[in-house]
């Protein structure tokens, strides 16, 4: 778990002393990993659409947890539901131990999919509005609003109306807004979308750092690159249902290992090997070779893996020009669960 | 509550902000600072010249004449006697016919008021007595004014007469010479007829006296004709009913009847009304803007939809409520400096207001009515995506407040109590503007309480409703919503 030196309030005290379940809300989630967001069993639906069915997960502090899944998966509704925007058909939601309530806001930073701001706002005073809003008092939300806006580069446009701000300027006031309570819980949704690699790159740090300030941050996305370079932990889903839970090394475990080798055809025959299939130069299958060596792809039996490939070659005489095992990427794994269609969403 | 109050402080700025806020909030008074003086300009104190010719010389023409002599003085003495009750100057001459209170003053009234001096005497002994803080009275300019007839028309035979005086008043631009000719003919009172020939639409006041004066003289001629002595023929001509005039003292001394006799909540229904537009409008704007710049999520993940609700709506209300409140104290401003001539008016219209009971009436029915219209605003705003759709469900809700609105202002000024007035006193949609009007001019306490209360539950079942629309829209974005759905978000709870 990541933990940071920078000072995280704690969420506030129990105003969530609401329901029949015990809240252990008051200054319990500084330093435990403890978790902040507890979905059980959560459904929606909206009339006869099923917008989530049966959702469970946990978000502990410090970590990047990666909700993954096509348009219309459900990343969105879940989202609102954690936010109390709307509220579950039927399941639980706890934060910090308490069902939704909008007295946390002030340990939540949320950053839609969707943006805007008041353009007749000026940058700072869009920022302290949030925090005011968030529970803030206004010398403190101006100080970290212009602290933020410092590391954005904004310092010198705070008092810039963000009607003459460019989209690219407005979108890192809106994440300041997002950050400006110093969140415990971070719900981005879709946060890399419309952004240009610069702000990209500054968003993935800003992730990091509240990670590293001992935040949890949840983000949604479809975009496969993000969350393999962030997340600790990914759910993938589909249609409203949970197809995948865990690490991106478990993802990955989820599908065959591979490796590529140079070598001769009785390789092929090797004990462990599914699937062997040859490929030319450019990695198409077909006949491609130097003589006695050829370019394989070796697919594995399940729970062989690349060490006993090269054991059982060495011991077979089987001679290697190249060995590289390939763990299949993220990407490979999505659309192996959710399929191509989703993605094409 | 705190977060209804910053939302509400947020809106009230952004309002504040706009051009068309202080273009709104200046225009009211610029009218009112400019209307006197244009008015000034367009206002015709000249009397309008009359030559009256009897061809008959049965006294027609002189009766006229008289008759128009009294009912001048009759104002004359009223006007004057206002005065001197506004500014207590009884003392200055208390047996004097206008030291006695305003009332309806007879032919007899007015002949003892010449008969002392007329208004130079009368102005001459308030001169003396006024303090000096009092102004000046400027006595009312006459009606009309008695002319002879032009040399070009006088020798003109009564045949061609009507063809020449119509030619003389279009044609002539003579300061002096009649705008308006009355002609008796010589065949009075055989051939009872009377011309009057007028370049412009004659005075209905006008012809109405000579229509009664002549009538008068028909009348009398036929009874001594028919063997009526002159004096029993005038003894009928005057018989007349004696009117008793009974009306509850001001400031709603009544019981019975709340009654306050002023201007005031009249043109706080229109002010209601005027107010309600402009500042709906603006939420609307504010409304939509969110909408469109995809704000509302990132709002609702920090405040409840209620409370985003309450604030736009106490942001408008506050908008609107400074808008008046700069408007009466524009007023005041303006009464304060032109002291005599507009408080003269306005001050006996502020009086009534003193009673708490009064005051709490308006009030209620005014903020309530804000509220009411307001929350309908707020409604549309929630469920339009951009100006133009949101004019589509604004039209026909306009229209719904403004028609019968208008119509019961009118019917209420009128003096129209009838069955319709009633019934709008009791909808809550139009009860505020009705109420406000009423208690101008005459509204039943148990009305008042009764409605107020029906207004009240309809406002809870109101904020219920639409609050539940409110919430259920706003992230309903893109979707069109018909009647069915609408009626479905209403029902919903969370």
């Amino acid at each position: 778990m990541r933990q940071g030196g920078h000072h995280v309030p704690p969420f506030e005290s129990c105003a969530l002393n609401r329901g029949a379940k015990p809240c252990y809300r008051a200054g319990h989630m500084s330093g435990g990993n403890m978790d902040i967001l507890k979905v059980t069993h959560l459904t929606k639906r909206f009339g006869d659409v099923r917008a989530v069915h049966d959702l469970s997960f946990a978000v502990q502090p410090g970590r990047i947890f990666g909700f993954l899944g096509g348009n219309g998966a459900g990343k969105t509704t879940t989202l609102r539901m954690v936010l109390d925007i709307i509220r579950p058909t039927e399941g639980q939601i706890e934060i910090a131990g308490c069902a939704p309530d909008k007295r946390d806001s002030a340990a939540i930073g949320f950053l839609p999919e969707e943006r805007g701001l008041y353009d007749n706002m000026t940058a700072i005073d869009a920022i302290v509005y949030f925090g005011r809003l968030k529970g803030m008092d206004r010398h403190d939300a101006r100080a970290h609003g212009m602290e933020l806006l410092d590391r954005f580069d904004l310092a010198d446009r705070a008092k810039t109306k963000l009607s003459a701000m460019s989209k690219g300027m407005a979108q890192k006031v809106q994440l300041a807004t997002a950050l400006v309570n110093r969140p415990r819980l971070l719900l981005l949704d879709e946060p890399f979308s419309g952004l240009d690699p610069v702000n990209q790159g500054l968003l993935e740090r800003e992730i990091l750092n509240a990670a590293a300030d001992g935040a949890a941050v949840l983000f949604s996305t479809h975009v496969m690159q993000h969350a393999e370079r962030l997340c600790d932990t990914l759910l993938l889903l589909k249609k409203g249902e949970k197809r995948f839970e865990g690490t991106l090394a478990e993802a990955r475990a989820m599908l065959p290992a591979r490796i590529e080798a140079v070598a001769h055809d009785r390789i092929a025959a090797l004990p462990g090997i599914r699937a062997a299939e040859a490929q030319d130069e450019r990695g198409e299958v077909g006949p491609g070779g130097d003589g006695p060596w050829r370019r394989y792809m070796l697919e594995l039996e399940p729970g062989v893996d690349a060490g006993d490939v090269l054991e059982a070659c060495t011991a077979q005489g089987v001679p290697l020009r190249r060995f590289q095992e390939r763990q299949a990427s993220l990407h490979e794994v999505f659309v192996q669960l959710v399929g191509d269609a989703e993605i094409e969403k | 509550m705190k977060d209804i109050l910053l939302v509400a402080g947020r809106e009230f700025r952004q309002i504040v902000s706009m051009r068309s806020f202080w273009l709104t909030l200046l225009l009211l008074p610029a009218a009112l600072a400019l209307g006197p003086i244009i008015a000034q300009y367009l206002e015709d104190d000249e009397p309008t010249r009359i030559a009256i010719v009897d061809r008959a010389g049965g006294g027609g023409g002189q009766a006229i004449e008289d008759r128009i002599a009294l009912e001048q003085g009759r104002a004359a003495l009223a006007d004057l006697s206002r005065h001197v009750a506004r500014y207590d100057l009884q003392s200055a001459n208390p047996q004097a016919p206008w030291a006695m209170g305003e009332r309806w003053f007879t032919g007899d009234d007015v002949a003892r008021f010449e008969a002392e001096g007329g208004m130079d005497a009368a102005m001459a002994r308030l001169k003396q007595a006024k303090p000096p803080a009092t102004p000046e009275y400027e006595p009312p300019a006459a009606d009309y004014a008695i002319v002879p007839l032009p040399p070009a028309l006088s020798e003109a035979p009564e045949t061609s007469f009507a063809d020449r005086a119509q030619a003389y008043l279009e044609d002539t631009d003579d300061d002096t010479g009649p705008e308006l000719i009355a002609e008796i003919g010589s065949g009075w009172p055989q051939q009872p007829v009377v011309r009057i020939i007028s370049g412009d639409r004659p005075r209905g006041s006008f012809v109405t006296m000579v229509q009664d004066v002549l009538t008068r003289d028909l009348r009398s001629r036929a009874m001594t004709a028919a063997g009526m002595n002159a004096d029993a023929a005038d003894a009928v001509q005057d018989a007349a009913p004696a009117i008793a005039i009974v009306t509850p003292a001001p400031g709603g001394g009544a019981t019975e009847t709340m009654l306050v006799r002023s201007i005031v909540p009249l043109a706080l229904s229109y002010v209601l009304l005027m107010a309600l537009l402009l500042s709906g409008s603006w939420m609307l704007q504010s409304s939509i803007e969110e909408r469109t710049n995809k704000l509302i999520e990132s709002l609702l993940a920090c405040i409840r939809p209620e409370d985003l609700m309450y604030g736009k709506l106490v942001g408008t209300v506050a908008v609107g409520l400074a808008m008046i409140v700069f408007w009466v104290v524009c007023a005041a401003i303006a009464i304060f400096a032109a002291q005599g001539v507009v408080s003269q008016f306005v001050g006996p219209a502020l009086e009534p207001l003193a009673s708490p009971g009064i005051v709490l009436a308006i009030v209620y029915f005014f903020v309530a009515g804000y509220i009411l219209v307001s929350m309908l605003f707020l409604a549309i705003g929630s469920l339009a995506n951009s100006m133009s759709e949101a004019q589509g469900y604004l039209m026909p809700v306009m229209l719904g407040i403004m028609l019968p609105v208008f119509f019961t202002l009118q019917a209420v000024i009128s003096g129209n109590d009838g069955f319709v007035v009633q019934l709008f006193t009791w909808v809550p949609l139009w009860a505020p503007f009705t109420v406000l009007a009423r208690l101008g001019t005459g509204i039943e306490t148990w009305q008042i309480v009764g409605t107020g209360i029906v207004l009240a539950l309809f406002l809870v079942a109101e904020f219920v409703l639409l609050g539940r629309l409110f919430r259920a829209s706003l992230l309903s974005q893109g979707q069109k919503a018909g009647f069915a759905e609408l009626i479905e978000r209403m029902k919903r709870k969370a």
